[in-house]
């Protein structure tokens, strides 16, 4: 039998997209780290929380789903400042990492990815909600039928991308977000409100969960659970991508997307979530600084 | 220009400071000196903020700053500069030196202050798209004390910038230290090096174990029996060299 690679090609590309969407949470995930030396254990549901946002605005406010998309963004984004400034700075202030202030950062962390959950249980009930979106459609290349979603995915991913990568190495609060990320005493030394700027940090990554909730809703449906698979993937991908590397985030993410698109296709499509902690587990074994760890050497 | 009375501190229960007593005049080099572990980055720690203070006060420029954000009192014109070590090695030295300015709005005066750090240190200027971490060890301290110049400072508070250089990088640092001051920036600096500190500065203070031990005119110190039996020795501290401008 032949091999077919019109249908690999498929995979690879919904490989690829879906892998993005990872990519850009594990970017928050990684913001977050290389700017607090903390794990964000509740941005599954800051995800979950943007995707219900933009369910909103799109369909019972009936806003453009473009609209929508930037306005769950910005919802989330307060959202993480709010959540940042009343219940992380206590602890943050005493220090994150391998720190005792840091391993209660992690379980406040846990906790509030519970209270979120449960809030938008409160708000939305359990049911899983289409978020239908009528793009036109789907491109055809050659044999292969690419909804328009996907593509919208992968061009915001893209465009996300290069904003923040303008963002942090162009402009003046971006280099300042990165002394802070680096080094908080001398940030301070510069001059730079640094509680200000790991808000801010807070806001983008928040944001940026957000956008990607909103472009998987189409894909999927918008439920209440979403969030943990979605956190625990981009875990994966920051991980294999290595942890605090920003480009590391966006090329974890893709080989995460790859592995489990071709694993559901080629050995079980029942067991697709596995494939991605499969590869993180090997990645941990074989190279625990990631795939790409050596940009993560040196911080900002 | 700068006041500090009865100034205590430590880190959380542990005291380091006992009670300081020191000023800065304006236009001059003031040098705190000591050995390791007698608190004197201690001290800068909690003028810059990074520290509560305890007790005492700090006046600077006529305005009390003790236990403002580290951020604000930035802003009033008090500029620390730590050792070399403390650049940020993953950014180019033009991104080290702009960050330096980052309190200020007014972007030509920062442009020409750009100049001016890269005309003290012409070695910066060769460097200047250079990762930090390239850099070699006097190259750093030049890239920290133009960074700290960066923020227009009315005084500049430098970290033992003698700290781990070549006797020869050591003298062309002083000298621009020298520079500095000639331009119209008080110094406040602390140091090990003894007798270099106390060549380029007019007035000495001596710490030890978190209290002033002994103060005076900087030619008197050096002078001094006590300073000399204690604290002057090694291979540049014994240089007969004049500094020069």
């Amino acid at each position: 039998m032949d091999f077919d690679f019109s249908s690999l090609f498929a995979f690879l590309l919904f490989g690829v997209t879906i892998g993005v969407v990872y990519g850009i949470v594990a970017l928050g995930i990684s913001l977050i780290y290389s700017g607090l030396d903390i794990v964000h254990f509740a941005h599954g549901e800051i995800y979950m929380f943007g995707a219900f946002f933009g369910l909103v605005f799109s369909h019972t406010m009936g806003f453009p789903y473009p609209v929508a998309l930037l306005l769950a963004m910005v919802c989330a984004a307060v959202l993480g400042m709010g959540i940042e400034r009343v219940f992380y700075r206590r602890l943050t202030k005493g220090g994150g990492g391998y720190t005792v202030a840091g391993m209660g950062m992690i379980i406040c962390g846990f906790g509030m990815s519970i209270v979120l959950m449960n809030i938008a249980f409160l708000i939305w009930g359990a049911a899983a909600e289409p978020f239908p979106v009528d793009l036109g459609m789907p491109f055809q290349l050659g044999d292969i039928t690419l909804p328009k979603s996907y593509a919208l995915t992968a061009v915001v991913a893209v465009l996300l991308m290069a904003a923040l990568h303008y963002f942090l190495k162009k402009t003046k609060l971006g280099l300042a977000v990165r002394a802070v990320a680096a080094n908080k005493d001398i940030a301070y030394l510069m001059g730079i409100n640094v509680p200000m700027m790991i808000s801010l940090i807070f806001g983008l990554a928040c944001g940026i969960a957000a956008a990607a909730g909103v472009l998987i809703g189409p894909m999927q449906s918008v439920q209440v659970e979403m969030g943990y698979l979605m956190l625990l993937k981009a875990f994966a991908a920051a991980v294999v991508g290595g942890f605090g590397s920003l480009p590391g985030a966006i090329a974890g993410g893709i080989v995460v997307g790859i592995a489990e698109n071709l694993g559901a296709a080629y050995i079980s499509p029942n067991h697709k979530d596995i494939y991605a902690f499969l590869l993180l587990i090997l990645v941990l074994m074989i190279k625990p600084s990631g795939l790409f760890g050596i940009v993560a050497r040196v911080k900002a | 220009m700068l006041k500090v009375s009865g100034l205590s501190t430590g880190y959380g229960k542990l005291q380091i400071l006992r009670g300081i007593d020191l000023n800065v005049a304006e236009g001059g080099i003031v040098t705190l000196l000591g050995g390791n572990g007698t608190g004197k980055s201690t001290f800068l720690k909690a003028l810059s903020g990074l520290l509560p203070v305890w007790e005492g006060s700090i006046e600077f420029d006529g305005q009390k700053i003790q236990n403002l954000p580290p951020h604000e009192i930035v802003r009033c014109g008090l500029t620390q500069v730590t050792q070399g070590k403390d650049a940020y090695p993953a950014m180019t030295v033009e991104e080290n030196l702009k960050l330096g300015a980052y309190v200020r709005k007014d972007k030509i005066a920062i442009a020409e202050d750009l100049e001016r750090v890269y005309s003290f240190f012409p070695r910066l200027l060769e460097r200047r798209t250079q990762l930090a971490a390239t850099l070699s060890g006097g190259e750093v301290q030049m890239l920290v004390i133009g960074r700290g110049l960066m923020a227009r400072p009315k005084l500049l508070m430098l970290d033992e910038p003698s700290a781990a250089l070549a006797p020869k990088i050591i003298m062309d640092i002083f000298a621009t230290i020298n520079r500095i001051r000639k331009s119209g920036v008080s110094i406040l600096m602390v140091e090990q090096n003894v007798r270099m500190a106390l060549l380029l500065a007019e007035y000495g203070y001596i710490i030890r174990d978190g209290v002033i031990l002994i103060k005076g005119d900087a030619k008197d110190l050096i002078n001094d029996p006590n300073v000399k039996k204690s604290f002057l020795g090694g291979t540049v501290a014994n240089s007969t060299h004049e500094i020069k401008a």
